[in-house]
């Protein structure tokens, strides 16, 4: 199998985050390990050019609990990545916001909650909101583009109209109005946050009706909440295809939530390996790649190389073995799985449970303290 | 959709947050944004290097004298080029 280039690295510099949304894509295991340290970032960044990657992302986890952020900024923009900052806003004072813009940053990717102060704060299990309104403030002020990112659930669904108006009150040029994909804490807090079918339709006219209303002036990007479709996503554009992800330990991810739903997927670590190494010829990063790993349905779908079998983790999560059909698929045999939540979360007298909050790692028992 | 009419006056320049570079893996000039990844085929990449303050008439002058082509032939290619990146909010037209 000949591997492609890269285009994107999502750099997941930390874990360590002041929310607690019960949708984090954080993993629900987290190892107590150390994190990479700046040198080490600098030279997964480097590699990470040499191997074709155009853009990158920081993320996390808050990635401005990281008080190195601008010299990594610095590194990815010599190495001619275009840079984008995934953040809530929490710490992005007058000072850090005028490093990272002398950094060199490009873009920056503000999340919000909700538009209503009382309901993104209980989302969010903490009080954040006026400081992400302060924070979308000063990138305005600092000139650097901007884009609102909203998780969108049961809880926050109704407010579609009212998030993109506040979208165009802070003056965005991009909103994401993503439906919460179920993996991490969010496939734990399923129950609670998957949105019922008359909330999906009535959200799809308001997101297709404003992305018309403001085309030019907003970009707006509606994902559909899978769960509802028929046929499944093109995760990733295919696995091992255009993306990898390095996170907070130097572990190098095919997907950001492989580590959580595919458990017998090993991964390789940049202390020990190369990237291109590890991009061309580990097996986590072949297992999927192409066509042949494909079972039927999808082994003789005409689709199979325009979805390439949707997610591996949603297949591994919903059926055990993530080497079947995704089973949002209406051609899965698994399909009746997704069928079996909907029926009843859609049930007459469905009463949804409240959430558990996102858990800091700090207070995990690690693996030692088990033992 | 309907494209709309670029005036000759009009000054192209790269939007906010976009950025052109050249493309070490294929030696290509690409245009890089939040998100996204454009490469540039031979016509865009010869536009779009030309978006510097400019206007689409001196573009176009430009371009016919360089490859010899006839202005009004090239002048449509370049507007229905800048128009397709307009409206993908990658150029922007003062």
């Amino acid at each position: 199998m000949i591997a492609p280039r890269p285009y994107a690295l999502l750099a997941e510099i930390t874990y360590r985050c002041p929310l607690h949304c019960p949708y984090c894509s954080n993993p629900t295991q987290t190892r107590s390990d150390q994190e990479l340290t700046t040198n080490e970032w600098t030279r997964v960044i480097r590699e990470a050019a040499a191997l074709g990657v155009l853009q990158i992302g920081f993320s996390g986890g808050e990635p401005l609990a990281r008080r190195d952020l601008p010299d990594l900024v610095r590194a990815a923009r010599e190495a001619t990545l275009y840079t984008n900052l995934i953040t809530s806003g929490i710490g992005l004072d007058d000072d850090r916001v005028r490093a990272l813009r002398d950094a060199g940053l490009d873009s920056v990717q503000l999340s919000f909650q909700s538009n209503n102060a009382d309901l993104a704060d209980e989302i969010a299990g903490a009080r954040a909101h006026q400081s992400k309104l302060d924070a979308a403030a000063k990138i305005r002020a600092a000139g650097i583009p901007l884009s609102l990112n909203f998780v969108i659930h049961r809880r926050n669904i109704d407010r579609l109209a009212e998030m993109i108006a506040m979208a165009e009150s802070l003056q965005a040029e991009r909103v994401e109005l993503a439906n919460v994909q179920f993996y991490g804490w969010a496939f734990l807090n399923r129950a609670a946050l998957l949105p019922t079918r008359e909330q999906v339709v009535r959200a799809r006219e308001i997101a297709t009706a404003a992305k018309a209303r403001l085309a030019g002036k907003i970009d707006i990007f509606y994902v559909l909440p899978d769960y509802y479709e028929t046929r499944p996503k093109p995760c990733l554009n295919g696995w091992g295809q255009r993306y990898l992800t390095v996170n907070p330990i130097g572990d190098v991810l095919p997907c950001p939530t492989a580590s959580s739903a595919i458990p017998d997927l090993r991964f390789e670590n940049v202390r020990a390996r190369e990237l291109d190494w590890i991009w061309r010829e580990s097996e986590s990063f072949n297992r999927f790649r192409g066509t042949e790993w494909m079972p039927e349905p999808c082994q003789s779908c005409p689709q199979r190389e325009i979805d390439f079998g949707g997610c591996r983790c949603q297949a591994a999560l919903l059926t055990g073995n993530a080497a079947n059909t995704d089973p949002v698929c209406e051609l899965s045999p698994n399909r009746v799985s997704v069928d079996a939540v909907l029926r009843e979360l859609n049930s007459l007298g469905y009463h949804a449970p409240t959430w558990a909050y996102r858990v800091n790692p700090k207070s995990l028992p690690t693996l030692e303290h088990v033992k | 959709m309907q494209t709309p009419t670029i005036d000759g006056s009009a000054q192209p320049r790269l939007a906010h947050g976009v950025r052109l570079q050249t493309d070490s893996k294929t030696g290509n000039r690409v245009l890089l944004f939040p998100e996204g990844v454009l490469e540039l085929n031979e016509t865009a990449q010869e536009i779009v290097s030309r978006c510097d303050g400019r206007t689409v008439a001196d573009i176009v002058q430009a371009l016919a004298e360089e490859y010899d082509a006839d202005p009004k032939i090239l002048g449509a290619d370049v507007r229905d080029t800048l128009a397709d990146l307009q409206q993908r909010k990658l150029i922007e037209l003062t």
